[in-house]
Parts: structure tokens; C-alpha cells; sequence
């Protein structure tokens, strides 16, 4: 874990709203921690270097997409394919999600992958063209039936800081 | 959603602008202006086509834990379960999918032991002793791409 000075952690939290869309959202943010516009960009390129900050940009809906058919896949994949087989897989852009994770005894699929199809068919498609690249097929699959909750983690929050 | 949306979006995926002025730089490669920009986000983001604009925390790094859960739920109980859960922050994704198990959650916490202790509020509440856990070993991509 990554040492995080106050200075920092009072503009982690900031960050996770939304940037302002307004001409300067980096000044707004400095003014409100009382830190200069140039500390504020300086602090997050540190957070870009040191990994804390996977990306900056934007995240879209995939159904708002046009992606109606959405599943999540799993498939079992050798230790020491695991590299290889999720690198390609994640190369494709209707994958959203690739994880490796520790699986429960008696579970097989250790590779967890979100495709996004356009509809069924495109989706079995894409699913066959995976199979076709990396020679495993998809061990199960599980259709998004319904959404139930989608939002962003808010980390050291003020009630769960110490 | 029209051409120029989508290349605001393509680009901003990846990279916004570390600069002063992050949307006259975006509308300077696209021939847009920067109220351009901004009212063109503005309309998505009220829409709900763009979820969020500003970074992504890698949680490990923070020494957050993040784990994909699943459970078994009756059909019947699905809302009531899904409040249950829902109700923690450390719970940001939560569906519903066909097969079984059927209730897929993600949880990230602050260590085992908040996740532990979650969990088992969770089993109490709902009186579901089953849960399986799977905690991430690697991430390899989380990106919602266009197209």
C-alpha cells in the first residue's frame, strides 16, 4: 500500500465527484482544498504514476451503447495460460471486464469476463470468435436479467476515517 | 448520440486532459468549442449515457480488497434480498443473472475482515447461509468501449 499524505487524501476524496464541466474544473477543485491549480494537477499526475489512478476519462453505460445483450462468462484457464488468453481476450471491445480471481472449492471457472453483444446472436458470436482465439470454450454463462445496483466505490469516506 | 459525441468519448476514455483548460483541448482536436464540449458531455451525462467523468482508483492500492460475491436467491425474494445487500456502500455493483447462482455483487473493502464481518450481516439479515466468494487475483480491463 502506497503512502498517502493528508494534502492528498483530502483531494482523493474530492476526485471521486465528477470533474465540474465548467472551463476550469481543476481551479474549482483547488480553491475549494485551498491547494493552487498547478498542485492539484501535479498531485494527480503522482497518482497516474504511482498506479493509484488506474485512468482519467469517462464511463458509459454499455446499454445506453446500444449493447442490449450482456453476460457475464466464465472460463477455466490454466495458471499458466492466464496471461496470454486474458490479454487477447481483453484486446476485444465488447469485453468490458476481464479478472483472474481465487475461486470457492468445487468452482472451475477462474476467468470472469462481461461481453456485451448487441443481441443473442451477436453474443453467441463473439463467444465463438473467443473460443476460436484462444481454444477454450465458455465454461458458464450467466445473462444480466437486471440491474440492481450500479455505483462508483467512494474510499476513505469521513465516517470510516480514523 | 451523433459522430462528434462519439469522438469526445473515444477520447476521453483513455485520456482527459491533464491541463488547465482539459475541454478547449479536447474541442482544439475537434474542431469544437469549448462550450461545445462541454454542453455535448453536459447532454450525455444527464441522459445517463456517460456515468462518470473523472478518474478510476485502482482499489488494491488504496488497500481496499475487491471480491465478486454470488448467492442463490429465490425469484420471490429477489427485492428483499437485493435491499439487503444494496444497502452497503462497500457494495457497488449488484445483479440479477439467470443460471445459478443468480445474485452477483461486488464488494470492496477495507481488508478481510470488514469483508467478513460484511458478509455475515448479509447471511444473518437474510437468513442465506450460502455465499461464494471470489476475490480478485488480477484485473486485466474494465472498460466499456463504443461500438
Amino acid at each position: 500500500m502506497i503512502e498517502i499524505s493528508d494534502k492528498e487524501r483530502k483531494l482523493l476524496r474530492e476526485l471521486q465527484n465528477d470533474f465540474k464541466l465548467e472551463a476550469r474544473p481543476f481551479k474549482r477543485i483547488a480553491l475549494e482544498l485551498g491547494l493552487s491549480e498547478d498542485e492539484v494537477l501535479e498531485i494527480i499526475r503522482k497518482f497516474q504514476n504511482n498506479g493509484i489512478i488506474r485512468r482519467i476519462g469517462v464511463a458509459i453505460r454499455p446499454e445506453k451503447a446500444g449493447h442490449k445483450a450482456n453476460a457475464m462468462v466464465t472460463w477455466v484457464v490454466p495458471e499458466e495460460r492466464v496471461e496470454e488468453v486474458c490479454k487477447s481476450m481483453s484486446a476485444r471491445s465488447e469485453i468490458s471486464h476481464c479478472y483472474d480471481r481465487d475461486c470457492p472449492p468445487g468452482w472451475l471457472g477462474n476467468v470472469f469476463t462481461m461481453i456485451h453483444g448487441c443481441d443473442e446472436e451477436n453474443l453467441l458470436k463473439i463467444m465463438s470468435e473467443l473460443t476460436e482465439l484462444t481454444g477454450i470454450k465458455p465454461h458458464q454463462i450467466f445473462r444480466t436479467v437486471r440491474e440492481l445496483k450500479k455505483t462508483s466505490m467512494r474510499y476513505f469516506t469521513e465516517e470510516e476515517s480514523r | 448520440m451523433d459522430e462528434k459525441d462519439r469522438e469526445i468519448i473515444r477520447m476521453l476514455q483513455d485520456s482527459f486532459p491533464l491541463s488547465p483548460e482539459p475541454y478547449r483541448v479536447i474541442g482544439d482536436k475537434l474542431w469544437i468549442d469549448e462550450m461545445g464540449v462541454i454542453s455535448r458531455i453536459a447532454r450525455m451525462v444527464q441522459n445517463g449515457t456517460i456515468r462518470h467523468v473523472g478518474p478510476f482508483f485502482d482499489s488494491r492500492k488504496l488497500g481496499y480488497m475487491g471480491a465478486l460475491v454470488a448467492m442463490d436467491v429465490p425469484l420471490e425474494r429477489v427485492d428483499e434480498v437485493a435491499a439487503v445487500v444494496s444497502g452497503f456502500s462497500e457494495i457497488t455493483h449488484n445483479y440479477l443473472r439467470d443460471g445459478s447462482p443468480n445474485l452477483w455483487f461486488t464488494l470492496i473493502a477495507r481488508g478481510k475482515e470488514r469483508r467478513d464481518c460484511i458478509l455475515q450481516e448479509i447471511r444473518t439479515k437474510t437468513g442465506i447461509p450460502e455465499i461464494k466468494v471470489f476475490p480478485s487475483r488480477r484485473l486485466f480491463k474494465v472498460k466499456v468501449d463504443l461500438d
